[in-house]
Protein backbone atom coordinates (compact mmCIF):
# COMPACT_ATOMS: atom_id res chain seq x y z
CA UNK A 1 0.00 0.00 0.00
CA UNK A 2 1.25 3.31 -1.00
CA UNK A 3 0.78 6.40 1.56
CA UNK A 4 -0.67 9.45 -0.30
CA UNK A 5 -0.89 13.25 0.77
CA UNK A 6 -4.18 14.98 -0.79
CA UNK A 7 -5.42 18.30 -0.26
CA UNK A 8 -9.42 19.54 -0.76
CA UNK A 9 -10.38 22.83 0.30
CA UNK A 10 -7.39 23.33 1.89
CA UNK A 11 -7.65 20.57 4.20
CA UNK A 12 -4.98 18.15 3.93
CA UNK A 13 -5.93 14.40 4.08
CA UNK A 14 -3.48 11.39 4.43
CA UNK A 15 -4.97 8.25 2.24
CA UNK A 16 -3.77 5.31 1.22
CA UNK A 17 -3.81 3.70 -2.24
CA UNK A 18 -2.39 0.29 -4.02
CA UNK A 19 0.86 0.69 -5.15
CA UNK A 20 1.25 2.53 -8.54
CA UNK A 21 -1.68 4.03 -8.14
CA UNK A 22 -0.87 7.24 -6.24
CA UNK A 23 -0.80 9.50 -9.36
CA UNK A 24 -4.85 8.91 -10.45
CA UNK A 25 -5.26 9.48 -7.03
CA UNK A 26 -3.73 12.66 -7.01
CA UNK A 27 -5.22 13.63 -10.05
CA UNK A 28 -8.68 12.55 -9.12
CA UNK A 29 -8.15 14.85 -5.89
CA UNK A 30 -7.63 17.01 -7.90
CA UNK A 31 -10.80 17.01 -10.01
CA UNK A 32 -12.45 17.13 -6.88
CA UNK A 33 -10.68 20.23 -5.18
CA UNK A 34 -11.02 21.97 -8.17
CA UNK A 35 -14.71 21.66 -8.05
CA UNK A 36 -15.40 22.50 -4.52
CA UNK A 37 -13.23 25.35 -5.59
CA UNK A 38 -15.71 26.64 -7.67
CA UNK A 39 -18.98 26.00 -5.24
CA UNK A 40 -20.14 29.44 -3.39
CA UNK A 41 -19.51 29.86 0.12
CA UNK A 42 -21.23 28.01 2.90
CA UNK A 43 -19.54 25.77 5.13
CA UNK A 44 -16.62 22.97 4.02
CA UNK A 45 -19.28 20.36 4.40
CA UNK A 46 -21.50 21.99 2.81
CA UNK A 47 -19.09 23.35 -0.20
CA UNK A 48 -18.04 19.18 -0.70
CA UNK A 49 -21.58 18.31 -0.40
CA UNK A 50 -22.73 20.95 -3.14
CA UNK A 51 -19.00 19.35 -5.25
CA UNK A 52 -20.24 15.60 -4.93
CA UNK A 53 -23.94 16.74 -6.38
CA UNK A 54 -21.96 18.41 -9.31
CA UNK A 55 -19.56 15.73 -9.95
CA UNK A 56 -22.47 13.21 -9.82
CA UNK A 57 -24.34 15.12 -11.95
CA UNK A 58 -21.12 15.15 -14.89
CA UNK A 59 -20.88 11.31 -14.38
CA UNK A 60 -25.22 10.83 -14.97
CA UNK A 61 -24.79 13.03 -17.90
CA UNK A 62 -21.48 11.18 -19.46
CA UNK A 63 -23.14 7.83 -18.95
CA UNK A 64 -26.26 9.05 -20.81
CA UNK A 65 -24.09 10.39 -23.96
CA UNK A 66 -22.62 6.97 -23.87
CA UNK A 67 -25.72 5.05 -23.87
CA UNK A 68 -27.28 7.34 -26.79
CA UNK A 69 -23.79 6.94 -29.00
CA UNK A 70 -24.43 3.55 -27.95
CA UNK A 71 -26.65 2.44 -30.82
CA UNK A 72 -24.72 4.59 -33.30
CA UNK A 73 -21.75 2.62 -32.67
CA UNK A 74 -23.79 -0.54 -32.87
CA UNK A 75 -25.00 0.34 -36.23
CA UNK A 76 -21.99 1.50 -37.56
CA UNK A 77 -20.26 -1.49 -36.51
CA UNK A 78 -22.85 -3.55 -38.46
CA UNK A 79 -22.08 -1.42 -41.25
CA UNK A 80 -18.42 -2.13 -40.78
CA UNK A 81 -18.78 -5.57 -40.44
CA UNK A 82 -21.00 -5.65 -43.82
CA UNK A 83 -18.76 -3.69 -45.84
CA UNK A 84 -15.75 -6.20 -44.77
CA UNK A 85 -18.33 -9.33 -45.12
CA UNK A 86 -18.63 -7.98 -48.80
CA UNK A 87 -15.26 -7.32 -49.22
CA UNK A 88 -14.19 -10.82 -48.51
CA UNK A 89 -16.89 -12.41 -50.77
CA UNK A 90 -15.65 -10.33 -53.39
CA UNK A 91 -12.03 -11.11 -53.31
CA UNK A 92 -13.08 -14.55 -52.77
CA UNK A 93 -14.83 -14.34 -56.45
CA UNK A 94 -12.27 -12.58 -57.91
CA UNK A 95 -9.53 -15.03 -56.21
CA UNK A 96 -11.75 -17.68 -57.98
CA UNK A 97 -11.76 -16.19 -60.99
CA UNK A 98 -7.75 -16.42 -60.90
CA UNK A 99 -7.79 -19.80 -60.10
CA UNK A 100 -10.49 -20.73 -63.00
CA UNK A 101 -8.24 -18.90 -65.01
CA UNK A 102 -4.87 -20.53 -64.23
CA UNK A 103 -6.54 -23.98 -64.74
CA UNK A 104 -7.86 -23.19 -68.22
CA UNK A 105 -4.31 -21.71 -68.93
CA UNK A 106 -3.14 -24.72 -67.98
CA UNK A 107 -5.34 -26.64 -70.44
CA UNK A 108 -4.33 -24.54 -72.85
CA UNK A 109 -0.36 -25.02 -72.13
CA UNK A 110 -1.64 -29.05 -72.17
CA UNK A 111 -3.67 -28.36 -75.49
CA UNK A 112 -0.63 -26.43 -77.19
CA UNK A 113 1.84 -28.70 -75.92
CA UNK A 114 -0.06 -32.08 -77.20
CA UNK A 115 -0.02 -30.66 -81.24
CA UNK A 116 2.68 -28.10 -81.43
CA UNK A 117 3.10 -27.53 -85.34
CA UNK A 118 -0.53 -27.54 -85.57
CA UNK A 119 -1.12 -24.55 -82.91
CA UNK A 120 1.69 -22.87 -85.17
CA UNK A 121 0.46 -23.28 -88.30
CA UNK A 122 -2.93 -24.34 -88.49
CA UNK A 123 -4.57 -21.72 -86.33
CA UNK A 124 -2.65 -18.52 -86.44
CA UNK A 125 -5.94 -16.76 -85.44
CA UNK A 126 -5.34 -18.70 -82.01
CA UNK A 127 -2.38 -17.13 -81.57
CA UNK A 128 -3.30 -13.76 -81.94
CA UNK A 129 -6.58 -14.21 -79.53
CA UNK A 130 -3.97 -15.31 -77.15
CA UNK A 131 -1.64 -12.17 -77.44
CA UNK A 132 -5.48 -10.15 -76.98
CA UNK A 133 -6.00 -11.65 -74.25
CA UNK A 134 -2.57 -11.55 -72.20
CA UNK A 135 -3.23 -7.72 -73.03
CA UNK A 136 -6.35 -7.76 -71.74
CA UNK A 137 -5.32 -9.78 -68.54
CA UNK A 138 -2.35 -7.72 -68.07
CA UNK A 139 -4.65 -4.65 -67.44
CA UNK A 140 -6.95 -6.39 -65.27
CA UNK A 141 -3.68 -6.64 -63.39
CA UNK A 142 -2.73 -3.41 -63.27
CA UNK A 143 -6.72 -2.45 -62.37
CA UNK A 144 -6.61 -4.93 -59.45
CA UNK A 145 -3.62 -3.45 -58.32
CA UNK A 146 -4.53 -0.13 -58.68
CA UNK A 147 -7.67 -1.03 -56.22
CA UNK A 148 -7.95 1.72 -52.96
CA UNK B 1 2.02 -9.98 -88.33
CA UNK B 2 1.32 -13.86 -87.11
CA UNK B 3 2.45 -14.95 -84.14
CA UNK B 4 4.84 -18.02 -84.19
CA UNK B 5 5.16 -21.09 -81.52
CA UNK B 6 7.69 -18.63 -79.64
CA UNK B 7 5.66 -15.72 -79.35
CA UNK B 8 2.56 -17.83 -77.98
CA UNK B 9 4.85 -19.19 -75.64
CA UNK B 10 5.31 -15.26 -74.47
CA UNK B 11 1.67 -14.77 -74.71
CA UNK B 12 1.10 -17.42 -72.40
CA UNK B 13 4.20 -16.54 -70.22
CA UNK B 14 2.48 -12.81 -70.04
CA UNK B 15 -0.41 -14.09 -69.17
CA UNK B 16 1.11 -15.99 -66.23
CA UNK B 17 2.53 -13.15 -65.12
CA UNK B 18 -0.52 -11.03 -65.42
CA UNK B 19 -2.08 -13.70 -63.24
CA UNK B 20 0.49 -13.82 -60.38
CA UNK B 21 0.48 -10.28 -60.01
CA UNK B 22 -3.45 -10.33 -59.43
CA UNK B 23 -2.84 -13.16 -57.15
CA UNK B 24 -0.57 -11.18 -55.21
CA UNK B 25 -2.13 -7.88 -55.39
CA UNK B 26 -5.53 -9.75 -53.73
CA UNK B 27 -3.58 -11.47 -50.90
CA UNK B 28 -1.85 -8.09 -50.38
CA UNK B 29 -5.63 -6.68 -50.36
CA UNK B 30 -6.08 -9.50 -47.80
CA UNK B 31 -3.73 -8.64 -45.56
CA UNK B 32 -4.71 -4.97 -44.92
CA UNK B 33 -6.98 -3.38 -42.92
CA UNK B 34 -10.81 -4.84 -44.60
CA UNK B 35 -12.31 -1.86 -43.65
CA UNK B 36 -9.62 0.61 -45.13
CA UNK B 37 -9.65 -1.26 -48.61
CA UNK B 38 -13.05 -1.71 -49.49
CA UNK B 39 -13.13 -0.66 -52.80
CA UNK B 40 -16.25 0.26 -54.55
CA UNK B 41 -18.92 -2.17 -55.37
CA UNK B 42 -19.56 -1.03 -58.56
CA UNK B 43 -15.78 -0.82 -59.10
CA UNK B 44 -16.06 -4.82 -58.23
CA UNK B 45 -18.91 -5.89 -60.14
CA UNK B 46 -16.78 -4.68 -63.35
CA UNK B 47 -13.58 -5.83 -62.40
CA UNK B 48 -15.13 -9.36 -61.82
CA UNK B 49 -17.44 -9.15 -65.66
CA UNK B 50 -14.11 -8.73 -67.19
CA UNK B 51 -12.32 -11.59 -65.64
CA UNK B 52 -15.66 -13.66 -66.39
CA UNK B 53 -15.45 -12.21 -69.89
CA UNK B 54 -11.38 -12.90 -70.16
CA UNK B 55 -12.43 -16.63 -69.14
CA UNK B 56 -15.19 -17.12 -71.12
CA UNK B 57 -12.67 -16.28 -74.19
CA UNK B 58 -9.86 -18.70 -72.83
CA UNK B 59 -12.81 -21.52 -72.66
CA UNK B 60 -13.28 -20.99 -76.48
CA UNK B 61 -10.03 -20.75 -77.30
CA UNK B 62 -9.43 -23.90 -76.22
CA UNK B 63 -12.37 -25.42 -77.29
CA UNK B 64 -11.65 -24.23 -80.61
CA UNK B 65 -7.50 -25.74 -80.30
CA UNK B 66 -8.99 -28.72 -79.17
CA UNK B 67 -11.21 -28.99 -81.97
CA UNK B 68 -7.65 -28.15 -84.46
Amino acid sequence: MADVKLTIAGRPYDVHCADGQEAQLIQLASVVDEKVRTMPGGTEVRQLLFAALMLADETQEARSKVEKAEPQSDSLRAAVALAESREAAARDELRDAVAREQAVLRELETVRQAAPAAAASANPSHDRALLQIADRIETLAAKVEQLP
Amino acid sequence: MELDLDESSLAIGRIERALSRIEKALTDRANRTPAAVAAPAADQSTLKAEVAAVIGELDLLIAEAKRG
